[in-house]
């Protein structure tokens, strides 16, 4: 009876936990089909606003905004992610060390608004004494990319961290200059965290809204940006057109990624089983 | 007692450290001035317990840290400040540190390809080294693919392909099963031996050293203890830690009572020593006798003589098969060891726990240790 218990009330916990999670994506997604022009009453299905969404130009070039600065803030995150890693990690011993160390990982844990009215201030001031930077695309670039560069340091130090570092003594023992080292070992081994911390900061860049908010100039809104000025104004169902398309996206990248890692690591179990069989013949 | 010279002895010296010294953050001698010189196709073997600096030592000689004092000099030329990439040195890593994402034969033609030596010569070189260890149909494979013993096969070789002057073993089999060790043990010893390159080697493991090495130094506390062949560090132990360290021994401790040039007197609690070699000492110094477990015969009836006996009570008995180790309690309570040889099939010997036995040794099974 017990077991019984126990099984029903953990499925039906798992279905309301789900339900939460899932019930107003999935309502967006319903209702972004609506004809009616109110988004919370149901008239009929339609693609009326996937019509409206391409003649949205608006919409459309806050979407290549968001990704335009999703790419370069990401390439520009990893990039310095890499190197704080590298100090951290492989230079035991520098004055500085463990300020360098906490201070690279902050913004992590400063809130947004924080950071975004910090960086507003600094640009307001030296767009007054020095007339440079205009707010606009690449000072949200750089918003972005400084809170990137603290995930991307995270997650690079974690895998520096569990990588041998008698790899790169190998590699020197074998004739490698230091800059070898890296092009040759280093960075393939790096790879996959590399691309990961790239993922992983693009997504943080394309749904931020805060900082954006602060750093921006005219004629400079990003998708987030775009869907929250309409939100004040009152809901328009193309938001739901736009955000399914979104999902549909999304959902496909992550979908493709962990079938391909499973199946390379059913390859790689694959290949071990298959190199322990060998020897053992 | 002078110990003659080894024939390979006459042969040059490759490698040669002059008074090397390493001190890690101002305070932690890791290594206190050490000076050694390895000849040329010798297997040299840095034993010790871990923290004795004979990691630090090979790294030093690898390149990966600079000596804080002294000289290292190959084939006579001055190589202390020369970073690794530059010296004509291998090093085959504890973890055979292979790079995970490049096949064996990339591994092999690494440091090849680094020479920017001739493609083809490349892969002949590559294909001499996997068909010497044995892995020629697993040159596709990457490293994750192999059993242990074979990645240590692959760190061999590539090591090996630069046909170094110097080849460094750091725990050659520290991360092999004991059963894999034996046979891998006598396999690298072949290769090395067939390629003909120098080694030094370091391991905590005193049986690995003293089964591939020429030559072994005792270190511990960043210095050397003792150097000599294998047999010279068994069987003339310098002093209490390095009898102590290789095998198992036994240790009186007692006062000369007699010293001539061609014997000593010892006197201990348990029985008197008489060691069939003079030292340089003189009576009544005390000193240490040390003698090893299988070197003690244990017998029921009491031995004729007043020296080289011992009585005392069987307190432990470990039967191994091929030999037996007794513990045998004297009469002082000082327990001493005794590994007796099977050597008849035999059941009825028959010591058994809490009987009286006699341990009897000759006089030129012992040695003196004055320090």
């Amino acid at each position: 009876m017990n077991t019984n218990m126990i099984k029903w009330f953990s499925q039906s916990w798992m279905i309301m936990v789900y339900m939460f999670l899932y019930m107003p994506i999935v309502t967006l997604v319903i209702f972004s089909f609506n004809d009616s022009q109110l988004v919370t009453v149901w008239s009929h299905a339609s693609m009326r606003w996937y019509v409206a969404l391409m003649s949205d130009s608006d919409l459309i070039a806050a979407v290549a905004l968001s990704l335009k600065i999703a790419f370069f803030s990401a390439l520009i995150s990893v990039l310095f992610g890499v190197f704080t890693a590298f100090c951290l990690n492989r230079y035991k011993r520098f004055s500085g060390r463990t300020l360098l160390s906490s201070m690279a990982t902050t913004p992590l844990v400063m809130p947004d608004v924080i950071v975004g009215l910090s960086l507003l201030l600094m640009l307001v001031s030296m767009q007054h004494w020095l007339g440079y930077p205009e707010r606009g695309l690449f000072t949200i670039l750089l918003g972005h990319a400084l809170l990137g560069t603290a995930y991307a340091t995270v997650v690079v130090t974690s895998r520096l961290r569990e990588m041998d570092s008698k790899l790169d003594e190998a590699a020197m023992d074998l004739g490698c200059q230091p800059l070898q080292v890296f092009r040759l070992v280093t960075f393939p081994l790096l790879l996959p965290a590399l691309v990961s911390a790239f993922l992983l900061t693009f997504t943080l860049s394309f749904d931020d809204v805060v900082l954006s908010s602060f750093l921006s100039g005219p004629g400079y809104s990003t998708m987030p940006m775009v869907i929250f000025s309409r939100a004040r104004l009152g809901l328009n169902p193309t938001i739901n057109a736009v955000a399914t398309v979104t999902i549909v996206v999304v959902t496909f990248a992550v979908i493709a990624s962990s079938f391909y890692t499973s199946h390379q690591e059913r390859k790689r179990r694959r290949e071990i089983a298959q190199a322990y069989s060998d020897t053992n013949k | 007692m002078a110990i003659a010279p080894k024939a390979n002895s006459v042969r040059e010296d490759l490698l040669r450290v002059e008074g090397v010294t390493k001190i890690f953050d101002g305070i932690v001698r890791a290594v206190d001035d050490v000076s050694l010189t390895v000849a040329t196709g010798e297997i040299f073997a840095l034993l010790g317990g871990s923290g004795c600096g004979k990691s630090t030592l090979l790294r030093m000689l690898a390149g990966f840290e600079a000596p804080t004092k002294g000289k290292i000099f190959l084939a006579g030329e001055d190589i202390t400040n020369l970073p690794p990439y530059q010296r004509p040195i291998n090093m085959m890593f504890q973890s055979y540190a292979l790079f995970p994402h490049l096949t064996v034969w990339e591994n092999v033609a690494f440091g090849l390809r680094r020479d920017h030596m001739p493609k083809e010569q490349v892969a002949e070189r590559v294909e001499s080294m996997l068909s010497l260890v044995q892995l020629t149909k697993y040159a596709k494979r990457k490293p994750h693919q192999l059993s242990g013993g074979q990645q240590q096969r692959v760190a061999l070789a590539r090591s090996l392909a630069k046909r170094p002057k110097l080849l460094l073993l750091d725990e050659p089999l520290g991360a092999l099963d004991k059963k894999l060790r034996e046979t891998t043990q006598l396999e690298l010893v072949n290769i090395i031996e067939e390629v003909g390159v120098t080694c030094v080697l370091v391991t905590h493991d005193q049986e690995e050293a003293m089964t591939m090495a020429s030559r072994i130094a005792v270190m511990s506390e960043g210095y050397f203890l003792q150097v000599g062949s294998p047999d010279e560090v068994y069987e003339m132990p310098n002093s209490r830690q390095v009898a102590d360290f290789i095998g198992n021994v036994n240790i009186f401790d007692g006062v000369v009572e007699d010293d001539e040039s061609d014997h000593v007197t010892v006197r201990c609690t348990d029985c008197l020593h008489y060691v069939g070699h003079g030292i340089s000492g003189n009576s009544g110094m005390s000193v240490g006798v040390a003698l090893r477990p299988e070197k003690i015969l244990l017998t029921k009836e009491k031995p004729e003589g007043e020296y080289n006996w011992c009585e005392g009570e069987v307190t432990e008995i470990a039967y191994f098969g091929a030999y037996t180790n007794y513990h045998l309690k004297l009469n002082s309570g000082k327990v001493i060891k005794a590994q007796e040889l099977n050597n008849t099939r035999d059941l009825s010997f028959g010591l058994t726990w809490g009987d009286r036995a006699f341990a009897r040794w000759s006089d030129l099974a012992m040695v003196v240790l004055t320090q």
